[in-house]
């Protein structure tokens, strides 16, 4: 009789580890065995849950319009955009198609302008007419010396999202309030000591004083930036400069404004503040305020938006924070194909109006814009139809030039917001420190590349 | 009986050859593994990122020499004496807190006198096991500025810090961290080192009228040298090489580079503003420092000396 050389007794350390190696190698058999699924492969990365899901549902259908098409969707989360910049430096292994984040895509954008890692999609967009059918102010983050690199994902305008009831009971009607002069006269009655120990207790706005984020808001809100869409430098400007003095003047002059609590807007500390009546009002995306409902659930009803106070009557009352872009990548054995997936996750009216209805990002294409969903009263709001709002402001969205040197920027800017606000230095000093920085950073590159 | 050698036929060679040299070749065979993969993942890596800090790269393709001009660039960065102050901060803070508190607990759980010593070291060992990236979350929830766990205690004296919002409290809240995560790992080195301490010793200064604490000072200490050593050694290297704890606690180390550290500076180097050279070289930098401190904590210590 047939005898199996080695038995459970004889195998070296025992029966454990036997029946291990047996598993392992059934294991191994079973991964490397499985047959690949014929046809076209897309690989298609992404870094956002709530993207990853709504695409999980709807790629099937791509699937079954175009037999023989494989899409492989892949959300490395956070890790993304680092795994995607080793992927182009190695200049192997990246997706066909990718999304990246808008602080991210500034690294993506170094040395020529021919080796950028994305696709320009340019002539695709202007040969098939989409570019007058979104938003075109939304291109600019994507875009880098005439070349656009990536389809905006969202819009991402800001409200201004406030306590209507604190307001109120401080004989403040937010609804009237038209420019940010009426929005400090209305700050000042509604930052109170309510028990009289001394301390305020409700403050009118809760500003991020660590970041970027509420201050370039509003710098952006007046058409200002960090670089024109030329690539200069434009931090220093006297309308960044007045701007910062106004963003610190809010804390240490008017004291209607709140430093957020804990590291960020969506902090658990920041939530627990606005449970306990400390902030009345806050600038708010479409995405935070998906965030908002998800988190603190049980202030439903308890909040209204407006348009953000303009900085003159009749001016912008919007500006823009955050975003992402779809791009591909030149890796990609056939950007035609990954074009079409492309168009079906970004430019189909249905299906950005199912993404509306479970992430609330308002859409760049103009044409979901009639959709009755944006027009439903929202229950979180106590009925408004804030979709209707973000419509409303959508068209008048500034631009957000992007650069290169967005991340040393950006990374600079904090510090010399935090340092302005906590009068290290004053406003026209820090913004000036921080121009000439990059400034210098700039021209040290050009000096060892020329100008690329 | 006989076995034929085919000396003449070129095989037969070749085989005696083989089988004469074998006995030569085979350590190197069984050696050659690690060599092989030290060379592919360690040696060409490092020996290419030692090149790299002599250039700059700018996109994914463009390279130019610059010699030394990452290192003087580096000694004029503001933002790399930050950082560099700051992980010295941390190193300082964690030596002189979560050192002394693992030999405490080391010795409190090496004593006759405490009962269930086997679920208290689990228990302080634990935290260990727990990865960086969670532990940052769990305290970002304790540092809560309204309801952290830490606050809640500040609250009943009308206090509330901003532990992570403010400049001066955020290193502190990250060696705190620091200390709760580690303390239990090297009371367990510790702990060894207790329980290879002949007892005749002890008996020897008992009789030689030693008090409690003169045992400890005369005996244990000493005794415990090479593990305080070792112990020393290992926390500052890890400490000088911090990351992902301030990273996500402080959510890249703001405000105003208050949690910067150096492994965090060259990581925004390297991956957010594409300057791989320079990141290279904040890289060798820390090397050098790292091994300089490594050199004289165990010259200082008396490793090197022959007893």
């Amino acid at each position: 009789m047939f005898r199996f050389p080695i038995d459970a007794e004889s195998f070296p350390l025992g029966k454990g580890p036997m029946v291990m190696l047996i598993l392992f190698l059934i294991s191994t058999l079973f991964i490397f065995g499985r047959s690949e699924e014929q046809g076209e492969d897309l690989e298609f990365w992404i870094f956002a849950n709530t993207h990853y899901e709504e695409y999980q549902a709807r790629v099937p259908i791509f699937e079954a319009q175009n037999p023989g098409v494989n899409v492989q969707l892949i959300n490395f989360g956070g890790t993304m955009h680092d795994k995607l910049l080793a992927a182009m430096l190695s200049n192997f292994g990246a997706p066909d198609l990718v999304e990246v984040e808008i602080t991210s895509i500034g690294r993506f954008l170094k040395g020529a302008i021919d080796e950028v890692g994305f696709v320009d999609l340019r002539p695709r967009l202007e040969s098939e007419g989409w570019m007058d059918r979104l938003v075109v102010s939304r291109f600019t983050p994507w875009s880098y010396r005439g070349r656009i690199f990536g389809i905006p994902h969202d819009l991402h305008p800001v409200v201004l999202l406030y306590r209507d009831d604190l307001f109120k009971a401080a004989g403040v009607e937010m609804t009237e309030i038209e420019t940010w002069d009426d929005f400090i006269a209305a700050g000042k009655k509604a930052t109170r000591d309510l028990d009289g120990d001394g301390k305020v207790d409700q403050y009118a706005i809760v500003l991020d004083r660590r970041t970027e984020s509420d201050y370039f808001s509003l710098l952006l809100q007046q058409g200002g930036g960090f670089f024109d869409a030329e690539g200069n430098v434009i931090i220093d400007s006297e309308l960044a400069i007045e701007t910062l003095e106004f963003f610190t003047a809010l804390f240490n002059e008017h004291k209607i404004a709140t430093p957020v609590y804990g590291t960020w807007h969506g902090d658990p500390s920041n939530f627990a503040a606005m449970q306990d009546g400390k902030i009345l009002s806050i600038l708010a995306p479409d995405w935070y305020v998906g965030i908002l409902k998800s988190q603190v659930p049980q202030m439903s009803g308890k909040w209204k938006a407006v348009g953000m106070p303009a900085w003159h009557p009749g001016g912008r009352r919007t500006t823009t924070r955050g975003g992402t872009m779809i791009g591909i990548t030149k890796q990609c054995e056939n950007p035609d194909r990954a074009w079409e997936l492309l168009k079906f996750t970004y430019f189909d009216r249905l299906g950005l109006v199912n993404r509306y209805e479970t992430t609330r990002i308002i859409p760049p294409l103009k044409a979901a814009w009639d959709a009755p969903i944006f027009k439903e009263p929202d229950v979180y709001l106590g009925g408004q139809p804030l979709g209707e709002l973000f419509i409303q402001l959508a068209p008048d969205l500034p631009p957000r030039y992007q650069n290169p040197y967005w991340s040393e920027g950006a990374d600079l800017l904090n510090d010399a917001i935090f340092a302005a606000v906590t009068e290290k230095q004053t406003p026209r000093e820090a913004l000036t420190d921080l121009a000439e920085k990059v400034r210098a950073l700039m021209a040290k590159d050009r000096g060892r590349w020329g100008d690329m | 009986m006989k076995i034929p050698i085919h000396r003449n036929e070129p095989q037969g060679i070749i085989k005696n050859l083989f089988w004469n040299q074998q006995q030569k070749i085979a350590p190197y065979l069984f050696i050659a593994p690690f060599y092989l993969l030290f060379v592919i993942f360690m040696g060409y890596p490092l020996i290419s990122s030692l090149v790299m800090s002599l250039y700059e790269m700018r996109g994914f393709q463009s390279r130019v020499f610059v010699g030394f001009g990452n290192f003087t660039d580096l000694f004029g960065d503001p933002i790399f004496w930050k950082s560099l102050r700051n992980t010295a901060y941390f190193a300082v803070g964690t030596l002189t807190l979560q050192l002394p508190i693992a030999l405490l607990l080391a010795i409190l759980l090496n004593s006759k006198f405490v009962k269930g010593k086997n679920f208290l070291r689990l228990a302080f060992f634990a935290p260990v096991l727990v990865a960086g990236v969670f532990v940052a979350i769990i305290f970002n929830l304790v540092y809560d500025q309204r309801a952290g766990l830490v606050n809640q205690e500040f609250l009943l004296f009308g206090k509330e810090i901003g532990w992570l919002n403010e400049e001066n409290y955020v290193m502190p809240a990250v060696i705190l961290t620091g200390v709760w995560q580690w303390a239990g790992f090297n009371m367990i080195y510790f702990l060894a080192g207790l329980q290879g301490i002949r007892q005749e010793l002890y008996e020897a200064a008992a009789v030689d009228g030693a008090n409690g604490w003169q045992a400890f000072i005369h005996v244990t200490l000493p005794s415990l040298r090479p593990v305080i050593a070792f112990v020393f050694v290992v926390s500052m290297i890890g400490s000088l090489q911090l990351f992902d704890l301030p990273f996500i606690l402080t959510n890249g180390g703001e405000p105003a580079d208050a949690g910067s550290t150096i492994v965090m500076y060259l990581y925004k180097n390297g991956f957010q503003f594409m300057r791989l050279g320079y990141a290279a070289t904040i890289g060798w930098v820390l090397f050098f420092i790292i091994a300089v401190i490594s050199i004289v904590q165990l010259k200082l210590l008396g490793i090197f000396r022959d007893e």
